[in-house]
């Protein structure tokens, strides 16, 4: 019997190990003594960083574990032992009791079928619904989730909804059987900022409106501030710290909560203070004459029509000055056109209107030999460096590649000076004779910095190069490249969609939107007193890591 | 995960602990491919091809008998003695035939299938040059893979008349667009990923990125065919010496040896044995270790 005061979800001693011939081997206890409790109506976040194991526990308690892992303890889901359950148990607990939002939207709808039938399907598989009465309940959970018309949009495709709109007809399946938990698994991660906002309160909502219980899986911070009743802190595969959100981000206990608290970037503290830009720029530049490294005027992109898919104007009279020493900070959601606008700095891409000119040549106007020399003082750092590393080189090939490329120097000085480079990225010089795959996610980020600085570039174009590292290591990678910055002198441009990243790396700051820069200024005054109408939602929207100010500016956000 | 922990504790500490122990794992993981040929399917594989190959090369010392050699008196005599498997209609030692024409199929297998692979690999790379010499290349390539490799064969050979040439000729024409087609789409795949771009963008040139990044990543897929173009290699030359248009008799061969027994499948069965075996343990040899290469590539 179930009393009232039972918590909904009470995971004890809860050990994940992996089958040891398996294929994740390396991870033979992948969860050890977890212990977790949810009360009814409550919003519990499990935080952690990748391989804490937050996943993992999350899909345990629908019994929902990849071939190969087993779990051990006990999780009692509703009044039902979940662990060691045959499937008929488990299935009447999916949906009834618990239902999972996925990270992924786009992969979690049929692409092939409407989201009504979806919706249907869903709703029918509790017993008591005619075709019609389903129908009807698929149209008051497209309502509940707040889906315009939802009458109209039974019949639409998930190709033709929005990503935050898919998002929300998940979270509609997931209602579907009326659960008291949701189980979300970093519901919002592929979402731009201001969807994510949307979702989040649209989350919360659910809550108050229905009492269901919300268990969210995430790395963001901001996100835990903003939702969050309780925190459990994962990290190896056990909880570091449980606490009420206020208390944890006021006074967290774990030493490694802190560390994790001081690594996440904050929008809403000025920038420490950046090495000069203009000092750098005189080192730069004896002359004394400011060239810019970059210079755009009024650039536009335009992707030709191709079959039956209209033309795209990626990027729109667009018009930038970078000069030597500074960083010039990119931001945008996705579909802003800050890629191209990267591919654009780089050389890669030729505007279809508008002049270029990158370190005061027009790229349109050199051969080959000189365009291959301008290449040599601009450099890339790619967003994920796993995919731009060869995994069959060594790490000494890769630095190297550059030096290689541009026979920048003999087969003693490429040694000599990859060794200095990954002396300056502060990996070890036994790092060299590595390949990529032995490297952790920092480790090779750093790998590529150290590629980008090889020919000394004067102007290095960062694509969202923290995106993929948790948020310790990605501090610690742009703490890294302040300091780089400081040594090289180099000038960048940092694409990033995180706001707060950019904040804390950026002398100035470009706003894009469908193609345009809609504002630019120095960073502390775009982000601290937007003058846009778009820059205030994008600013309002990114969840600040402090509960206190967090649930003050949604609650000011929601009544205007 | 351990690389949390130490970014988390490291004050710049020269060498992470994880460090250490990359170098054990090298060799597996340098070698994935061949060393998946150290053990289960592909170390059976290795064998049969192995001791079968030795065969074929110690011919001479296996057998007393030339291939071509008629033996008085010996007419179909059954194995054993000194025939180990017998004696043909021509009074010939079957043994020595199948020995010597191992050799035969392997030599136009060892031939054919790295010319057929080399001349895919080029015509893969060159179709991806250009749009139009994609079209021309692939075009052509859907012409010599409409027409079964047999009937090219036999088309061949009556141009140009039977023999091993011939059998090398369109295992070459059959091989080349197979490749061809598996070395374009790789290339293709490979031009899109990150590391390719980002060589562009840093000045590299085609020439470099084809010879430091392409080609490298699409040897791996090609090694996996390669063992099952040897196995198929060993079937067409078989087969087409079966018909008559292959290598020519009196020269010994597995597929001629096995033509000859076909008479005499109902009154002397153990004719054919020998020699079948040989060829399906050739094929089967070499199908076991593209198994293995191809699941190790895969991971």
């Amino acid at each position: 019997m179930v009393e009232s005061t039972a918590p909904l979800l009470r995971i004890k001693d809860l050990a994940i190990t992996f089958d040891p011939s398996g294929p994740r081997s390396d991870r033979a206890h992948a969860v050890a003594g977890l212990d977790l409790e949810i009360d009814p109506g409550e919003i519990v976040a499990l935080v952690g960083e990748s391989g804490s194991g937050k996943s993992l526990t999350a899909r345990a308690v629908l019994g929902l574990l990849p071939e190969g892992a087993r779990a051990e303890g006990s999780v009692v889901l509703g009044g039902t032992e979940v662990v060691g359950s045959d499937e008929r148990t488990l299935n009447k607990l999916r949906g009834g009791i618990a239902a999972m939002v996925f990270q992924e939207p786009q992969t979690a709808l049929n692409p092939v079928q409407t989201i009504g039938r979806q919706l249907v399907d869903a709703v029918r598989l509790r017993p008591g619904f005619s075709s019609a009465t389903a129908r009807a309940r698929a149209i008051e959970l497209l309502r509940a989730v707040e889906i315009p018309e939802p009458e109209r949009r039974l019949v639409w495709y998930p190709h033709q909804l929005s990503g935050g709109q898919k998002q929300r007809v998940v979270i509609a399946l997931a209602l579907s059987g009326s659960p008291r938990l949701i189980i979300a698994d970093e519901p919002t991660t592929a979402l731009d900022v201001t969807v994510q906002a949307e979702i989040l309160a649209l989350l919360r909502r659910l809550r108050d409106e229905t009492g269901t219980a919300i268990l969210i899986i995430t790395h963001n911070m901001g996100v835990v501030a903003d939702l969050a009743d309780r925190v459990v802190v994962l990290r190896d595969g056990g909880v570091v710290e449980h606490a009420e959100v206020e208390t944890l981000f006021r006074s967290p206990t774990a030493e490694y909560t802190q560390h994790l608290l001081a690594a996440v970037p904050r929008l809403d503290v000025p920038p420490a203070d950046l090495a000069d830009a203009s000092s750098a720029a005189d080192a730069r530049a004896p002359g004394g004459e400011e060239v810019a490294l970059l210079d755009l005027d009024r650039v536009s992109v335009q992707y030709p029509a191709r079959g039956r898919r209209a033309a795209f104007r990626a990027l729109d009279g667009v018009s930038l000055r970078l000069t030597a020493g500074e960083v010039l900070g990119l931001v945008g959601e996705s579909g802003s056109g800050k890629t191209t606008l990267g591919r654009v700095a780089l050389g890669a891409t030729a505007p279809s209107e508008g002049s270029v000119r990158l370190l005061g040549h027009d790229p349109r106007s050199l051969d080959r030999s000189e365009l291959r020399a301008l290449r040599r003082g601009i450099a890339l750092v790619p967003q994920d460096p796993a995919a731009s590393l060869d995994p069959r080189w060594t790490i000494q090939d890769c630095v190297a590649e550059p030096l290689v490329v541009h026979r920048a120097a003999d087969v003693a000085g490429v040694r000599r000076r990859v060794a200095e480079l990954l002396d300056a990225v502060h990996l070890p010089a036994a790092v060299a004779r590595r390949r990529p795959a032995e490297l952790s996610g920092g480790q090779r980020q750093r790998v590529a910095l150290a590629r980008a600085l090889a020919l000394s570039p004067r102007l290095v174009v960062a694509d969202e190069p923290t995106s993929a590292l948790d948020v310790s290591v990605q501090a610690r990678v742009l703490e890294l490249f302040n300091e780089l910055r400081a040594e090289f002198g180099f000038a960048a441009l940092f694409i990033s969609h995180d706001l707060a990243v950019i904040n804390e790396i950026a002398h100035r700051v470009a706003v894009l939107h469908a193609g345009q820069v809609v504002e630019t200024g120095p960073t502390g005054t775009v982000f601290g007193d937007p003058a846009g109408d778009y820059t205030r939602r994008l600013v309002a929207a990114v969840p600040i890591p402090d509960p206190a100010i967090q649930r003050r500016s949604a609650v000011s956000s929601s009544t205007r | 995960m351990s690389e949390l922990s130490h970014q988390l504790q490291l004050t710049e500490e020269p060498s992470g602990p994880d460090l250490g122990l990359g170098a054990r794992g090298h060799w597996r993981q340098r070698h994935r491919l061949l060393s998946s040929l150290t053990r289960g399917q592909g170390l059976a594989g290795v064998g049969m091809i192995g001791v079968i190959v030795l065969v074929g090369l110690l011919a001479p010392l296996l057998t007393p008998w030339h291939p071509v050699q008629q033996i008085p008196g010996s007419h179909l005599v059954p194995p054993g003695g000194d025939h180990l498997f017998g004696t043909d209609q021509l009074s010939r030692d079957i043994a020595s035939r199948v020995f010597y024409g191992i050799r035969a199929s392997l030599l136009v297998a060892v031939v054919a299938v790295p010319a057929g692979t080399l001349l895919g690999v080029l015509v893969g790379v060159v179709a991806t040059w250009h749009p139009l010499s994609d079209l021309l290349t692939q075009r052509v390539f859907d012409l010599v893979l409409a027409f079964p490799a047999l009937i090219l064969g036999i088309l061949l050979s009556v141009v140009a008349g039977p023999g091993m040439l011939t059998v090398i000729v369109v295992i070459v024409i059959a091989e080349t667009p197979i490749v061809g087609r598996l070395v374009r789409s790789q290339v293709l795949r490979v031009r899109e990923l990150s590391y390719v771009d980002t060589a562009q963008v840093m000045g590299a040139g085609g020439g470099w990125v084809l010879r430091r990044h392409v080609l490298p990543n699409v040897l791996e897929p090609i090694g996996v065919h390669v063992a099952l173009a040897f196995s198929g290699a060993i079937f067409a030359e078989s087969a087409m010496s079966f018909l008559g248009l292959g290598v020519r008799p009196p020269a010994p061969s597995l597929g001629g040896v096995i033509a000859d027994s076909l008479l005499y499948l109902e009154v002397r069965p153990w004719f054919a044995l020998a020699p079948l075996t040989v060829v399906v343990a050739l094929s089967v040899g070499f199908y076991l270790i593209a198994q293995a290469l191809g699941k190790a590539s895969r991971g």
